[in-house]
């Protein structure tokens, strides 16, 4: 079973480093989008497994995405600094709202944080000498690696490509260790958690501060991939669409987000930017919460429990006989 | 700013104010009983005042029938999310929030391809201004606070002074405990969803005269509102009605000085600090 999944893993990352070589470049844009949204799913999961509700992660997008592109564009950073720096300041903003916020139960967390995405899109908007407000950031240079311009949408694909599978790894490799288990036992009982000496509140300004930076990553990258940045773009709709992901892919295991964020960012493609998105996306999330709680990644046991219960009824005995 | 300015000001941030503790307490009361936030208060908000733009200014029903009128509706509109959302979740707080979060997004994304992409306009119910302390006031800002005001009274004494508001007590000190002294725990916390969403619409078709209608007019009303109840500790009552009246004065009056946006970010900043020095809020009502 374990070397079927490492298969399929290998398959899947095989078949997305031919995606430039097979589509042209709209598929290579949306891809590189998907990845996107895979790495912000993925970093709030750390926070959701606490059970902190957080509902402003693209605040965190955002700050991570001003600051590498003011950054690069005004002091001419190259873009492995830029980015870096941008993740960090989100991370400390993410340290500043967290610490007063994560000491007591979810939904103080779950209303500061929603607040929060308000607060942000407000000072890119009003900061207009910085961030130019309304009119929209523009002019960002595009993503550098050593020195060398990525000028083709084929080669910052790769690069979305690796920063997922490195901030994926990253995760995953603090999900399955010491950290991980603590996170998931604030999540269950926190209580219990802190009678057997855990500290939760540092545990939980962690994994939330931990979530910023990557958000941060995310951001960067979208910054010099798309170019111009606006700040309604990063509002509450952006942060629902993240938690969505989540819900909608499963909160069970380190895949839920990753395969939420992929079906849903593909599904939605065809009406990205109308009304009807935000539609699609706000059902999806009902009908997961309420008939399929575990989200889509339960649902192949779900349908192997429905076959074999349907076998199993059919071989056995009828009580009559 | 002069004081004439000053006392204008004051009167105004007293009816926004008197909207702001409708909102925080259909907010408070759901919170109080069912450990929940509404995040779909903003878009019953929104709802409130669509319907008194097509139930008063479009089929011509008076004021304050359709006033009535989009209470009822909205208030049955929440008891259906009770049935139909909160009662099937069975009591998960996190899934439950999520599934308001989503029914929000759902009410406002829709509200643009039902209600039209053009903002809406209400005709001012309440014609004139009136003097008040030397200063003039529209009678449409003034009536808002005698309207706020009736509700809240009116809320008061259903909670204190009636049996069901009697059960809603029971329910927010001991769910279990009130279950076995045969409180009908699923009835009452309908009708929790009920005043929540009726209140809601309430501030909103008292708010639709005065500022435009598009789908996403609730969203700063309820931040707002977050803001008060944290302000004003949740769950409870005195502390939305003392919150709101602080914000609404804080808004208005800061709001004259240096701009709208500016007493956004001053509020938040303000309930930063208060959560890092005093985290339950001004009345201390320990989170559970």
């Amino acid at each position: 079973m374990r070397r079927l999944r490492v298969g399929v893993l290998i398959v899947l990352v095989l078949l997305m480093l031919l995606v430039p070589q097979l589509g042209g470049d709209y598929y290579v844009h949306v891809f590189a989008l998907v990845f996107t949204n895979v790495i912000l799913a993925a970093s709030l999961r750390p926070s959701l497994t606490c059970g902190q509700l957080n509902i402003g992660h693209s605040a965190f997008m955002s700050i991570g995405a001003y600051a590498s592109a003011l950054l690069a564009k005004n002091l001419a950073v190259p873009f492995e600094v830029s980015m870096l720096c941008g993740a960090l300041v989100a991370a400390v903003v993410g340290l500043v709202i967290g610490y007063p916020s994560l000491r007591l139960r979810g939904v103080y967390f779950a209303m500061v944080t929603v607040a929060f995405v308000e607060v942000i899109r407000l000072i890119a908007q009003l900061w207009v000498p910085l961030t130019r407000g309304m009119s929209g950031l523009s002019g960002i240079p595009k993503p550098n690696l050593l020195g060398v311009t990525l000028a083709t949408k084929a080669s910052q694909y790769y690069l979305a490509l690796f920063l997922m599978l490195l901030t994926l790894l990253i995760l995953w490799k603090l999900e399955s260790s010491r950290l991980g288990l603590i996170w998931k036992s604030i999540g269950m009982a926190d209580n219990l958690a802190q009678s057997l000496g855990v500290n939760i509140a540092n545990h939980k300004l962690l994994a939330f501060m931990l979530g910023c930076f990557f958000a941060g990553v995310a951001g960067a990258f979208y910054a010099h991939f798309i170019r111009f940045l606006f700040p309604p773009e990063f509002g509450f709709l952006m942060a629902t669409n993240i938690l969505v992901y989540n819900y909608v892919g499963g909160r069970g295991h380190f895949a839920g987000p990753i395969v939420g964020a992929a079906f849903l960012s593909l599904l939605s493609e065809p009406f990205r930017g109308s009304a009807y998105e935000t539609i699609f996306f706000s059902i999806a999330m009902l009908l997961t919460i309420l008939f399929l709680p575990g989200g889509l990644i339960t649902l192949p046991g779900k349908l192997a429990e429905l076959r074999w219960w349907k076998s199993a009824s059919a071989h056995s005995p009828s009580p009559a006989a | 700013m002069t004081p004439d300015l000053l006392i204008q000001s004051t009167i105004i941030g007293l009816s926004i104010g008197s909207i702001y503790i409708l909102m925080a307490l259909g907010l408070t009361l759901m919170f109080g009983m069912m450990h929940i936030i509404n995040f779909a208060h903003g878009a019953i908000y929104m709802l409130g005042a669509f319907a008194i733009y097509y139930i008063f200014s479009q089929w011509g029903v008076p004021y304050f029938a359709a006033f009535v009128l989009a209470m009822l509706l909205l208030g049955t509109f929440g008891y259906l999310v009770e049935r139909s959302i909160y009662r099937p979740i069975k009591g998960g707080i996190e899934p439950t929030l999520v599934a308001l979060l989503a029914l929000t997004t759902f009410l406002q994304a829709a509200g643009y391809p039902v209600f039209g992409q053009l903002d809406k306009h209400v005709p001012p119910v309440f014609q004139g201004t009136r003097n008040v302390l030397g200063v003039m006031i529209s009678v449409e800002r003034l009536m808002i606070i005698p309207m706020a005001g009736a509700l809240v009274v009116g809320l008061y004494l259903f909670i204190n002074k009636t049996k069901m508001g009697a059960a809603m007590r029971a329910i927010e000190q001991d769910k279990e405990a009130a279950a076995l002294q045969g409180v009908n725990v699923h009835v009452v916390n309908g009708l929790a969803f009920a005043i929540g969403f009726a209140l809601a619409a309430a501030s909103g078709a008292l708010m639709a005269p005065i500022f435009k209608l598009d789908p996403m007019m609730g969203e700063q009303p309820l931040l707002k509102a977050f803001i008060i109840i944290i302000l004003g500790g949740l769950g409870s009552i005195p502390g939305a009605i003392l919150g709101g009246l602080m914000l609404g004065l804080i808004d208005s009056i800061v709001a004259t000085a240096l701009g709208a946006e500016p007493a956004f970010l001053l509020s938040f900043v303000f309930i930063i600090l208060l959560l890092l020095f005093k985290p339950t809020g001004l009345f201390g009502y320990a989170p559970p």
